[in-house]
This record gives structure tokens, sequence and C-alpha cells, in this order.
């Protein structure tokens, strides 16, 4: 737990410097007159204090707790489940265009129940099926907006 | 008060069209499911309704958007009841006794207390918000950039202050989403900052995008990391007949019921996630004041009632910062902002003058609203509480396909779904290390009213800053926000004032 938490605050640190940085190449301005990297300078400023302090808290309570034991509040599950979902999802963004709304609505449904561990394929299919033509008739065919079509055409 | 009155009766006259009938019903529906629904709250609810409006007069979308927030906090009390899951953070307390009495075959009355109470302290919140708006809205308009100024950074230290268990990790939240707020073109100098000549990034994040991702996607992720085995449940429902409380559950609710009502009004003005600060206050005050405060945690009936009303009652308060003032105090009514903004209403002290029949239409349908709910939850939490029968292995699967469908109905893009999906992952990874979505989105949506009112305030002052202490009202805002920046620092000392009190006495 505590080598999550220093990489987290090391990666806000991080994005605390980034900001500035990129904030010192826009003109920044006086406080009367205020340029447009004053406002995103000030809250890198803050940010890289509030990650340096949470950093330093880390490591000064490091010493004071030494042997004490956290109590471990995860729930080890299957970090693989939830790359595949995502891994999924991107793949579906990427290929909504070409593929069009409702094939890629369908095959996201296999793909996804597949994960969760659906191992019948004709049940699978079938739900995959019934829930693509629901999201159709009712995003499409009721409220009318415009998904985009692919090369099925529909 | 005759003027209130006045707004409030042509308000119901908009409200009871049948459109905006239609819409509120809507609302309550989805408000419900939403709430019934482990891992899809009020805020994915809000914002994936939000293209569904797009064709719609403004005040029917806020009726339907409303709706959906406090039909949540009815929909929510179900699942704790039931399954002990509570379906959204303003029902955990509910789970305590209310899935005892569950558990003791009393599931119908607690259910029944819940949408009773709820009934009561909706109204009574209503009313306040009724005859409390207008004349704060006439205050407000004294307020000039330096006050707003501090009351917006007040919000964010206390609303950091009461989410999650790390003060300085939710102010670092607050900041970054401050920061991700920023980009886009400079409302002053029209430049663009972060964008990085890349188009889709001249127009800021889609803060709709952010929304359904932290709260949506990266809920779902984290329950799919979850073993299978703990996905199914099975749900124990109660029959029509066996709702109805007794007497006796009806007189001792009755009080419960309106103290947390008072209590979650109160909550619901200051900044916060106020449902759910209220439930547990109004849980603390009934315990306190119980002549059997044993019976609590083990099926009181009194620990169901006051909690579930308190934070019916804060939900409708919390919309008097929001339209008075302009300035929501947490997510779900940031996301209602977005989508005032959306449809061309910027909610402050003027929109009760300007758009009236959008401000009085919306209050006279939560009343609407509210009775919808009251007769949708009694007969129906039968069928509400089947919906847990399926597995989540079909629903968590619906809900993503849902997510993107609507993402990309908001602007008709494939860029903000990649925005989404960014954000879910960035969900996930902040709930496994603790961090609090909340004061990310509020600052995200709540970033260019501050960075106006701050340089606003310095253009006004010619870049001094003794402006923001000078005046009287921003100043107790700023005190404000020093005790609550203090308290935690203070928390260690008083406990060991406490503990050497303890010690003398029992010595």
């Amino acid at each position: 737990m505590k080598r999550d938490e220093i990489i987290g605050g090391v990666i806000l640190l991080i994005f605390g410097v980034i900001t500035a940085l990129l904030s010192l190449q826009m003109p920044i301005g006086t406080f009367r007159a205020a340029g447009t990297g004053l406002f995103p300078l000030i809250l890198a400023i803050f940010l890289m204090i509030l990650s340096g302090v949470f950093l330093l808290n880390l490591f000064l309570r490091k010493k004071k707790e030494l042997g004490k034991k956290e109590p471990e509040m995860k729930i080890h599950g299957s970090a693989r489940n939830v790359i595949l979902f995502l891994g999924t999802m991107a793949l579906a963004t990427l290929f909504l265009n070409p593929l069009g709304y409702p094939l890629v609505s369908f095959l996201l449904m296999v793909a996804l129940l597949r994960i969760l561990g659906m191992r019948r394929w004709a049940i699978n299919i079938l739900l995959s099926l019934a829930t693509a033509a629901a999201a159709y008739f009712l995003f499409v065919g009721w409220l009318k907006i415009p998904l985009p079509k692919g090369w099925i055409g529909i | 008060m005759i003027e209130s009155l006045q707004g409030l009766i042509n308000g119901f006259g908009i409200a009871t069209t049948i459109q905006n009938l239609f819409y509120c019903l809507m609302g309550a529906i989805v408000g419900t499911l939403v709430g019934v629904l482990p891992g899809l709250g009020p805020i994915a609810g809000i914002a994936l309704l939000i293209p569904a409006t797009f064709g719609l007069n403004p005040t029917s979308a806020i009726i339907m958007l409303a709706g959906i927030y406090y039909g949540a906090m009815y929909g929510g009390s179900t699942t704790s009841i039931l399954l002990n899951v509570p379906g959204e953070t303003a029902s955990v307390i509910t789970c305590i006794d209310g899935y005892q009495m569950a558990q003791k075959g009393r599931a119908g009355p607690a259910l029944a207390i819940c949408a009773i109470g709820s009934f009561i302290a909706g109204t009574i919140g209503i009313f306040g918000l009724v005859f409390l708006a207008p004349p704060l809205a006439e205050a407000a308009l004294a307020f000039g950039p330096p006050e707003y100024f501090s009351l917006m950074v007040f919000g964010f230290i206390v609303l950091s202050n009461v989410t999650g268990t790390s003060l300085i990790k939710s102010l670092m939240m607050a900041v970054v989403g401050l920061i991700i707020g920023t980009i886009g073109i400079d409302p002053v100098t029209g430049d663009a900052r972060f964008s990085f000549d890349f188009p889709y990034l001249m127009g800021g994040i889609e803060f709709v995008a952010v929304a359904i991702g932290l709260f949506g996607i990266g809920e779902v992720l984290v329950n799919v990391e979850r073993p299978l085995e703990m996905l199914e449940q099975r749900v124990l429902v109660p029959r029509l007949r066996e709702l109805y409380p007794t007497l006796q559950d009806l007189k001792r609710s009755i009080r419960p019921i309106l103290r947390g009502a008072g209590i979650g009004f109160g909550v619901g003005l200051i900044p916060g996630p106020a449902p759910v600060i209220a439930t547990y206050a109004s849980y603390m005050m009934e315990k306190k004041i119980s002549k059997t405060p044993e019976e609590f945690g083990k099926g009181a009936i009194e620990g169901v009632a006051g909690p579930e009303s308190a934070n019916n009652s804060a939900c409708q308060a919390a919309f008097i910062p929001l339209f008075v003032l302009g300035i929501p105090f947490a997510p779900p009514t940031a996301i209602l902002l977005g989508a005032l903004l959306i449809h061309g209403v910027t909610p402050g002290p003027m929109m009760i003058g300007e758009h009236p029949e959008l401000f009085w239409g919306v209050i006279a349908s939560m009343y609407i609203g509210n009775f919808i709910l009251l007769l949708l939850n009694l007969p129906f939490v039968p069928f509400f509480a089947n919906i847990l029968r399926i597995p989540k292995n079909i629903l968590l699967p619906l809900v993503i396909l849902f997510c993107l469908t609507g993402m990309y109905t908001v602007n008709n893009s494939v860029f903000d779904i990649w925005m989404m999906l960014l954000f879910g992952a960035l969900g996930f990874i902040m709930r496994k290390w603790a961090y609090e979505g909340a004061p990310l989105l509020l600052a995200l949506v709540l970033g260019p009213k501050l960075e106006a009112a701050f340089r606003q305030s310095l253009m006004i002052s010619h870049g001094d800053f003794s402006t923001f202490v000078d005046r009287p009202v921003s100043l107790v805002f700023l005190l404000g926000t020093l005790i609550f920046l203090a308290a935690p620092l203070l928390k260690p000392a008083w406990r060991r004032v406490q503990g050497l009190r303890r010690k003398a006495q029992s010595a």
C-alpha cells in the first residue's frame, strides 16, 4: 500500500511540474492584468506544494510506523479482467466509425459477456443480439440519434 | 412571501403540463433505477441522460435531470435494506439498521418508512427552498467577484474535508480538476492553453466525459476486478401486503423523520456531499437522543427513518446554492450546472427573475416528483428489487454499452469516448489508491468560474490581494476556509485532551 501512495504522490508532483513548465511558456502578466499562464501556474505551484507535503508526510510516517502492519484493504481480484474490459472498450471505440454502431455494440457485448465468464456461446450471442437490437431501436429508432452506420449501412 | 407563493402556483401550472409530467416521471423512474443499481450513481446517471434532453426546452430538461438526483435517494435505500449493498453513498447508513430489519423479516416496513420519510422530508425541503431561495438571491446580488472567489475556495475546502479519508489527497484532486479545467481557450485573452494545437482540446475537456468516466466506467471496472463469485447474490423480496408499517412503526418514525428533514436541509445548504453527511448526522442524533440506543444496529426503525429523510431534504436544499449563487457544492449539482449551461441558462441571483418558468417549474416538479416516487416506490418495490436479480456479469456489460452510446451522443464525437475511457481508467486507479473523484469533478466544472472571479477581483483592486479580506462577506468565507483547513490538524490534539479528561475521570 505504501508503495502505491508514493507512486501516486510522485505522479501528482510530476504533473504539477509539467503544468508549471508549460504555463511558464505562456504570457504570465501581472496580478493586475493576468496573462493566460498565471492561473495555471498558481495551480501548478499549489499542486507541487501539496504533493511535496504529502510525500514528506509519507516518509516521516514511515519512520514512525516502522514495524507496524497496515491493514490490507485490497480485494484481490482479476486485474486481467479490468485490462481486457478496457482493451475491448478501446477496440470498440476504434472501430465505431468503420464498422458502425449496430455491429460494434453486438461485438462489444459478446466480448464483455465472454470476459465475465459467459461460457455458453448460444446464450451469449442471443443476449448480445437482443441487447444490440434493443439499443439500436432505443437510440436510433426512438430517440433519432445519428449513430455511425459503418459498412453495414443501418 | 406572497410573491414566492404566486411563483410556486405558476410553477405548478408549468410542471403539470403533459410534457413536463412525463419528463418528471421519466426522471423519477431513471433515478430510482440508478439508485437501485450498485455501480451507477446519480452522477453518472444524470451525465448519461444529458444528451437525451437536447431536443427539450430547458425547463423540461432540468425537471427530468433533477428527478434523477432525488429519485436516486429513494432507490438507493432499496438495495441497502434488501441486500446490505448501498445503491449510492447516501444510503450507506441505511444498511446498518435497514438490513437488520430485513433479516428479522421486517423489510417491508423498512422500505415503506423510507419512502414515507423521504416524501415528508422532500416536501419540507421544497418548502424551505421556496421561501429561502428568493431572499438569498436578493442578498447574493451584492456579491462581487471577491465574494464568489472566496465562496468557491470555501466550497472546495469543505468538500475536500468531508469526502474520503485524506484531506490532502482530496485537495490534490481538486487542484488537478482545476488544472484540467484550464485546458482550452482562455476566456479573457482568447489564447489556447494546453491544447497542443489539437483541435479537440481547444474547446476544453468535456465534463460529461469526466463524469461518466470517473463515476460510471471507473465503478464498473472496480466491480469487474472482484472475483465473479461475489457478483451473484440472492434477494429476498417482500410481498406487497407485507409492506405496510404498523401504527407503532409510524409513531416511532415520525419524530426522526421531522428531525432528519431539518438536519438534511441545514446540511444541504453548506458545501459538501450533503446527502451523505446528512445521513450520518441524523443517525448520530437519533442514536444519541434515543431512549433505547442499544437497539441501534439491531434493526431500530429510527435508524432508517431519520437518515433516509435527511438525505432527501438535503437533496432539495442542495439546489439553493446552485440556483441562487450559480455555484454547486457537490458533483450531482455540478453536473446539473453543466446541463443548465448547455441549455443556455446561467444560474445565479438573477435566475429567478430571468427564468421564472424554469425556477418555479422545477421546484413545483420536485413536489410532484416526490409524490410520483412515493407511488412508484411503495407498490413497485418488488419490481425494482427484482432488477437486482439480473446477474452482475450481464449488468456490467449493459452499463458499459450504455455509457459508450450515451457519451457518443453528447457531441457525436469519438474523441469524447476516448476521453471517457481515459478518465474511466483514471477513476479505477483513483479508487484503488483511495483518491476521491468528487473534488476533481466539482473543480473541473467550477474552474473557469473560479479563475474568472480571481482575475476580475484583482483587476478591480489593481492587483491588491487585500480585496479578499477587506470585504466582510469574503472575509467570513476565508475564515471559514481556515477553520476547515485547521480542523484535521487540531483533531489529534483534541482527542488527546479528551483522553486525558477520561483518564482523570476514571482515576
